[in-house]
């Protein structure tokens, strides 16, 4: 190949790489949607059927209790497996899903809704922090890799790493809620606090907001430093660092050089690590009680709210496949090498 | 060094390789990599070093630009360059403006010596700006003419990120960037490894071209017996760390003097004649491990080999403008100490 | 003597030079691990840890009557020499909780790590042997089972199934965690396709079966164990946190369900009363873990002779 530079970003093979990430993500919706289908249709008991079997006891005719039992579920509680699946994911097409029964007669979307930014707030406040203190922590254990500072710096990476969220999660509250109590040890916010733009609401807001936070930070700290450190590791002994120092540039550039190309893969890792920290917000949100999507789940499941439950299931997944896309979107746009179509 | 344009019609330095010893850091030790070498590059011209892998040849490469890699470390000599003093004695910032300005360095095609994430044009603003170049705008344009002197667009070269280009195409922008700053001495690493026949001859070509036009003081490293012939007005033969021979190339290569040299050649197969000819020379080359303490370098793999190779190493001996070590070679001459030769 | 080719250059106990025997490869093997367990203290003491927790899975129980007794005088009881951690919501010793409750713990996380390495491996294996449409199916099915949120799943599915037995449990947490395994050993085997030394191998006329058990496996193997000893950390989390979130049914003795009673029976997070009760499951959770994680860095510097360099 005698000529230069073929074809910059063409916009044919961005918008198939979009498609391509959308079609898996509805693929990966579709399925969750249709195990949540199955696994309510299995309950023991048979809620649904049993649902509609007690409105018509309390006097409805069997059509009136049909169709109500389907606003709460989504599907009739009637009719053969092919139907009701087919009348679910009607329902879910319509964005319906279904009413909730532990809060009578409001829709589960609303619900979601409520409980949405309890988890999305502090898990992307978590997933920053530490994505910037692993990062840069572990650029530092590069260079210092072969002193007792490198070798602690990685170690604490890979205990933290090892250590499950509940576990910093209930140590923090325990060291600085319960012996210490400069913390508060449950609730979003303080309920004497007015909601609104106040300064005592927000403070109050971000007081509680400390110890969940920093609990996210921590757990995903160990993956980031860890895996900064093994791409600084490998980037420091790749020939164009050498080959820049050689050429005279300057400290600060080889260092950009060298930091920008190690950082790079790990955004490939960002979606995974927002994926772990969404189902870790099960835990959080059971330790500090914040009305997350995590919790809302729990409590669906103990208060046999299964419409409740399905939708919450839907929701947490789609909100990974969407965290997926965009950090590869993201990536996509900041790696040259695959923006051209080729291999990165 | 203040003014970053040499004119291309000031002298080529001469480079003055002094008694250099390099050394690794190994668990049995510090062992010499490069063991007392010395080697002149006469101002103006194109020396080869040629050796097998482990002789050495890279690491000396690297020493010009006192850019020895830990574990290792150059442990005594020194390299003078006309107009910039002993490498080995710059430090920091000196050490850091005398690269790319004064001694060029290109690397191997094989390797990527170039940042991924950043366009060529990108790195060679970088470049720029390292070394205190005020008109960028004119660097830009020696960039391109260099460019297109090797045969690309430089327009488009420069706008391309690095695995848009062909291994040559790398090549030769490295070749650009080791000479846009208008250094007089240039080091060039296995040049031609790696890069298919055609490109070969034509990376060669350039390198003579340029070396006349720009009138540098070039060194190619290679093990490419072929390549230096073509290209090469000196040829130096490196083994197990230390220069065996050197000498004008014709006479190097027509006339070998020393046992391992001559094996060299013979062990090239003649496009006519018969194959079966050319003889491999027995054995291996040396690791940094397996060097002999004491006595010549190269004795277990020598058809001439004597008592005294055991124990003395043989001395450079200059005859006639062309230097051997070797205790074969000069049996009848006394030892004379080593001298400076042109 | 079988010679392995072993591509990453690593500590192979079958490639000597001729005459040394097995047993003394084997020998030299040891006392290679030996010297690695001794330049860094830690990684002894991460033996030492997990083969404690082994003993306490083994013969905790035995050291303890069937039906731990319990005292109705000293619920929550403060930390004292006869109990070293207190007691519980009715006066069982904790340290005899945590002590029975190993057993469970370690048996499902070895029944996890078998699964989870058995069903990564196999996929990772034939994904990356064979190729073409199979990598590809095989590949999407692993990328669905990395983005399913798994927590969230073994949650819906608890209310359906209630697999508390330690086979059951591994086998849940094993069908849902196989993917990073799959990817991993997927990986491997396309590089080491890369070096050829499957095609030297075909070329060579030997069996497939022969190819992945002689060539291809013996050289994953410590990457393999390592992938074990890691899965079997995260199945202890699972399983605990699971059983914190009490969607399973109730065993006292379960640490999971110890840290569900002491923070939502015995209020530990707002009270100090119970905390000896929430600290002791914790402690000897964040023991297990270093515990396995130096062990795992033990091996990878066994195993990584590259990282002995630096």
């Amino acid at each position: 190949m005698t000529h230069a530079v073929p074809g910059r970003p063409r916009l044919g093979a961005i918008a198939r790489k979009i498609g391509g990430h959308l079609v898996r993500g509805l693929a990966m919706i579709w399925v969750v949607a249709t195990i949540s289908f199955v696994i309510i249709r299995e309950i023991p008991g048979n809620p649904v059927l049993g649902q509609y079997e007690s409105l018509i006891q309390k006097g409805m005719s069997p059509e009136q209790a049909e169709r109500a039992t389907a606003v709460l579920y989504g599907f009739l509680p009637t009719g053969n497996l092919w139907q009701q699946y087919v009348g679910y994911m009607g329902s879910l097409l319509h964005l319906d899903l279904g009413r909730s029964l532990s809060t009578p007669g409001v829709d589960v979307t609303t619900l979601i809704g409520h409980a949405a930014r309890w988890t999305v707030l502090p898990v992307l406040a978590g997933t920053l922090l530490s994505f910037l203190l692993g990062v840069t922590m572990g650029v530092y254990a590069a260079i210092k890799r072969s002193g007792k500072l490198g070798d602690l710096l990685a170690l604490s990476g890979s205990l933290l790493h090892g250590v499950p969220v509940y576990v910093i999660g209930l140590l923090l509250t325990a060291i600085f809620a319960t012996l210490w109590p400069i913390m508060p040890s449950g609730g979003p916010v303080d309920v004497e606090f007015v909601p609104g733009f106040n300064a005592g609401y927000i403070g109050s807001l971000v007081h509680h907001a400390v110890l969940p936070v920093v609990t996210y930070t921590l757990a995903s700290y160990g993956g980031w430093i860890l895996a900064m450190k093994s791409n600084v590791v490998a980037v420091l002994g790749d020939d164009f660092i050498l080959a820049a120092e050689l050429r005279g540039l300057r400290r600060g550039f080889v260092f950009r050089y060298l930091a920008r190309n190690a950082i790079l893969p790990l955004f490939t890792i960002l979606a995974l690590s927002i994926g772990m920290l969404f189902g870790g917000s099960i835990f959080i949100e059971e330790i500090f009680n914040y009305p997350g999507l995590g919790l809302l789940l729990v409590n669906s499941i103990s208060s046999r709210d299964y419409a409740l439950m399905g939708g919450t299931f839907l929701v947490i997944t789609v909100g990974i496949v969407v965290a997926n896309i965009a950090a590869d979107l993201l990536y996509t746009a900041i790696d040259p090498r695959v923006r051209s179509g080729g291999v990165a | 060094m203040t003014a970053h344009t040499a004119a291309p019609h000031l002298a080529a330095p001469g480079v003055r390789i002094r008694d250099l010893t390099v050394v690794y850091k190994t668990p049995a030790g510090e062992l010499p990599a490069v063991r007392g070498v010395d080697l002149t590059l006469a101002p103006g011209t194109i020396t080869g070093v040629v050796g097998e892998s482990g002789s050495g040849k890279s690491t000396l490469a690297l020493s010009l630009l006192n850019a020895v890699q830990p574990p290792g470390r150059i442990a005594a000599g020194s390299v003078e360059i006309d107009g910039l003093g002993d490498v080995v004695t710059l430090r920091g910032e000196d050490l850091r403006r005398a690269r790319g300005r004064q001694v060029g360095y290109v690397f191997q095609a094989a390797q990527n010596s170039l940042n991924p994430l950043k366009t060529i044009g990108k790195q060679l603003l970088d470049l720029g700006r390292s070394h205190d170049v005020e008109d960028l705008r004119a660097l830009v344009r020696d960039a391109k003419e260099l460019l297109a002197r090797m045969g690309m667009d430089g327009a488009r070269v420069l706008d391309s990120y690095q695995h848009e280009l062909s291994g040559g195409m790398r090549q030769r922008v490295g070749i650009m960037l080791a000479l846009v700053l208008n250094a007089k001495v240039v080091v060039l690493d296995e040049p031609t490894t790696a890069l298919d026949m055609i490109t070969q001859a034509t990376i060669l070509r350039i390198i003579r071209e340029v070396h006349e036009e720009r009138a540098l003081t070039t060194l190619v490293i290679t093990h490419d017996v072929g390549a230096v012939a073509e290209v090469a007005d000196s040829l130096a033969v490196m083994y197990g760390g230390r220069v065996v021979e050197h000498g004008p190339v014709t006479e190097v290569l027509g006339d070998a003097r020393h046992p391992y040299t001559q094996g060299l050649i013979r062990a090239i197969p003649r496009l006519t004649g018969d194959l079966s000819l050319a003889r491999a020379l027995p054995g291996r080359p040396p690791t940094l491990g397996t060097l002999p303490a004491q006595g010549c370098v190269f004795r277990e793999r020598c058809d001439r080999r004597m008592e005294v190779c055991e124990t003395d190493e043989p001395m450079s001996v200059n005859r006639d403008g062309r230097t051997v070590a070797c205790h074969a070679t000069d049996r009848h001459l006394t030892l004379v100490k080593r001298k400076e030769f042109v | 003597m079988t010679v392995i080719v072993n591509p990453e250059g690593a500590i192979s106990p079958e490639a000597a030079p001729a005459g040394t025997t097995r047993a003394t490869l084997r020998r030299n093997f040891w006392r290679g691990v030996w010297r690695v367990l001794r330049r860094k203290p830690s990684r002894m003491a991460g033996v030492v840890i997990v083969v404690l927790f082994a003993v306490m899975g083994v013969a905790g129980p035995l050291l303890y009557p069937a039906q731990l007794p319990r005292d109705d005088d000293a619920l929550y009881a403060p930390p004292s020499l006869a109990h070293p951690f207190g007691t519980d919501f009715e006066g069982t010793d904790v340290l005899a909780l945590v002590v029975t409750g190993a057993r469970y713990v370690l048996l499902t996380g070895l029944a996890t790590a078998v699964i989870t390495v058995a069903l990564g491996t196999v996929i990772g294996l034939v994904a990356g042997f064979h190729r073409g449409r199979w990598d590809m199916l095989l590949m999407r099915l692993t990328d669905m089972n990395l983005a399913i949120p798994g927590l969230p799943l073994l949650l819906v599915l608890s209310t359906v199934w209630k697999f508390e037995s330690p086979l059951e449990m591994g086998l849940v947490l094993g069908v849902l965690g196989w993917g990073g395994i799959a990817r991993a050993v997927r990986s491997q085997t396309l590089s080491l396709r890369e070096r050829g030394f499957i095609e030297a191998a075909r070329g060579l006329g030997l069996p497939t079966r022969h190819i992945i058990g002689r060539e291809l496996l013996p050289s994953m193997a410590p990457y393999i164990a390592m992938n074990m000893l890691i899965a079997v950390t995260g199945a202890v989390y699972a399983q605990v946190g699971l059983f914190f979130l009490g969607v399973l049914p109730f065993e006292s003795n379960n640490w999971g369900v110890m840290l569900n009673l002491a923070v939502f029976n015995g209020g530990a997070l707002t009270t100090p009363a119970a905390l000896p009760y929430l600290l002791a499951p914790l402690i000897a959770i964040l023991l297990l873990t270093l515990g396995i994680v130096l062990i795992v860095d033990a091996m990878d510097e066994i195993f990584n002779p590259r990282l002995r360099e630096e």
